[in-house]
């Protein structure tokens, strides 16, 4: 299978769907310890206190609040590295806009940034995904960002596909739980590894049932309580596989801010996600905080949910984030 | 309001003492008076301690935890300041604290200990000059056990459970503070 080209192809028709996100709660702020001495001789503490905070920092329109809280907390990635395998050396670019004025870019260099943007202080790798050599890990959390698929004549098994090692080395990664994988869904308006003019990405098949991997679908806003988000028209949903519905989150993809419409920028929310996830947790393995993610994600944010369209739902950082219980 | 001092040899000793350590005049009083000089409930520890109480979070399950349960007390710090009157122009001021808990907080009992003494530059003036010292009284928050499912179980500012910090880097946060240990009042009065 002429791999190579494959992935050109969906690369650029992830791109022509052009960007961002989704979720909010109160984030510490340390203040000085010299602001917490009241008056001339009364009261001083004796170490930094962050004070609550119930506004999250200002963020970009299409992040969600919870993104916002996460920068203000300072803690922001660090320590974790996304890797984004992508197209970082086509002539292809296209315009858009993440609140930072607009920018011509390659596929692989907007999904770049928009995963520093969530995830700022985090390592962010680039890969070219047309040198089909392994992706090679990093010391500690490892996140890879596919926004991208591998697509070829529907009816094969995923086995008698001959990846390349740079896929073939996803797969394990995902299979072992030694990265998080997130993998945008596709824009194709298909369940995940459906069928559409008789060709499948084969690397959504791949995922499925692997321990690690998330596959992100688009929402059109980041929904709310009182405003619900719904599904991108564009977006691959879950399906009736109750193994893609257990790794299938969405995240909001706000393209009347960007100008930037597909999956492929929903996966570099949740890749940055796991990192800010990943930058609490310093001892949590990839497959926990996959699980993290996918089972705080909220379906009370979405309308009508059903987890054949949403799979587990909204995912929530904040949720993400905190305790079950606390005593 | 005024009452006498129910343990005069000591009071009488510390007096003693402490005019050796001021070097205010050593005739003291035949008898010594001690009057209550204030008496209130609360302290900028105990407002910052409800301050604390302010916010909240939400659980996984999306419940809400709000920390006011945590920072409430039954019983609010009680101050009560005394100035037993050693010379004419000299006294010690003497007090305590009772101290207040909540569920994650805690201030200690304190006591304070001091004098004031005052002089008359001229025969309309007065100059007086007041220092204590406290001991204790010292506001400790305490901290949470948090159970992150799969993720673990951490010893955590209760306050920042959910917050993207680290758990164990959290309890850097947990508020110890202490009162202010001297207070120096220095006033100069004129009558005309």
């Amino acid at each position: 299978m002429p791999a190579r080209h494959l992935k050109f192809g969906i690369a650029t028709a992830f791109a022509m769907l052009s960007a961002p996100i989704a979720s909010a709660q109160e984030a510490p702020d340390a203040d000085e310890m010299a602001a917490l001495c009241h008056g001339g001789l009364s009261i001083c503490v004796s170490a930094t206190i962050p004070a609550a905070r119930t506004q999250a920092a200002t963020t970009p329109g299409w992040m969600s609040p919870d993104v916002g809280a996460a920068w203000a907390a300072g803690y922001k990635g660090k320590g974790a590295t996304i890797t984004i395998v992508d197209d970082f050396s086509s002539t292809s670019r296209f315009s858009g806009n993440f609140g930072i004025g607009v920018q011509t870019q390659r596929h692989g260099e907007w999904t770049r940034e928009e995963a520093s943007m969530i995830a700022p202080l985090a390592t962010i790798r680039s890969k070219d995904f047309t040198t089909s050599s392994s992706v090679t890990l990093a010391p500690g959390l490892n996140v890879l960002n596919l926004s991208y698929g591998m697509y070829a004549t529907a009816g094969y098994s995923p086995n008698q596909i001959g990846w390349s090692a740079e896929e073939a080395s996803i797969i394990s990664y995902a299979t072992r739980g030694s990265a998080i994988v997130s993998k945008a869904a596709g824009n194709d308006s298909v369940a995940v590894g459906g069928v559409t003019n008789g060709q499948q990405d084969y690397l959504d098949l791949a995922l499925v049932g692997k321990a690690s991997a998330i596959f992100v679908g688009a929402l059109s806003t980041n929904g709310t309580t009182t405003n619900k988000a719904q599904l991108a028209w564009y977006s691959n949903y879950a399906g009736s596989n109750p193994l893609v519905q257990s790794h299938f989150l969405v995240v909001g993809v706000d393209g009347s801010k960007t100008d930037l419409y597909g999956t492929s920028f929903a996966a570099p929310i949740i890749s940055g996600y796991a990192a800010i996830i990943g930058s609490k947790f310093t001892k949590a393995t990839p497959t926990q905080i996959t699980n993290d993610l996918l089972n705080t994600a909220r379906t009370d944010t979405l309308v009508n949910y059903n987890a054949s369209v949403y799979g587990k739902g909204e995912a929530s950082l904040s949720r993400a984030l905190a305790p079950v219980a606390i005593r | 309001m005024r009452e006498k001092s129910g343990s005069r040899v000591s009071l009488r000793a510390m007096a003693l003492l402490l005019c050796a350590l001021i070097g205010a005049s050593p005739v003291v009083a035949q008898e010594l008076t001690t009057s209550l000089v204030d008496i209130h409930q609360g302290s900028p520890l105990s407002d910052r301690a409800r301050g604390l109480g302010n916010g909240g979070y939400e659980l996984q399950s999306g419940n809400r935890v709000s920390f006011n349960q945590w920072y409430r007390a039954s019983w609010v710090d009680m101050h009560v300041d005394l100035l037993t009157q050693i010379t004419e122009d000299a006294g010690i001021l003497w007090g305590f604290g009772t101290g207040e808990q909540g569920e994650k907080y805690r201030i200690e009992p304190s006591l304070k200990l001091g004098f004031l003494t005052q002089m008359h530059p001229s025969p309309n003036s007065t100059l007086s000059l007041s220092l204590t010292t406290t001991i204790g009284g010292k506001l400790t928050e305490k901290s949470c056990q948090a159970d992150y499912g799969d993720l673990g179980t951490y010893s955590v500012n209760c306050r920042l459970a959910a917050s993207q910090m680290a758990p164990e880097e959290t309890l850097k946060y947990l508020v110890n503070a202490k009162p202010e240990s001297q207070h120096l009042w220095l006033n100069y009065r004129v009558t005309f």
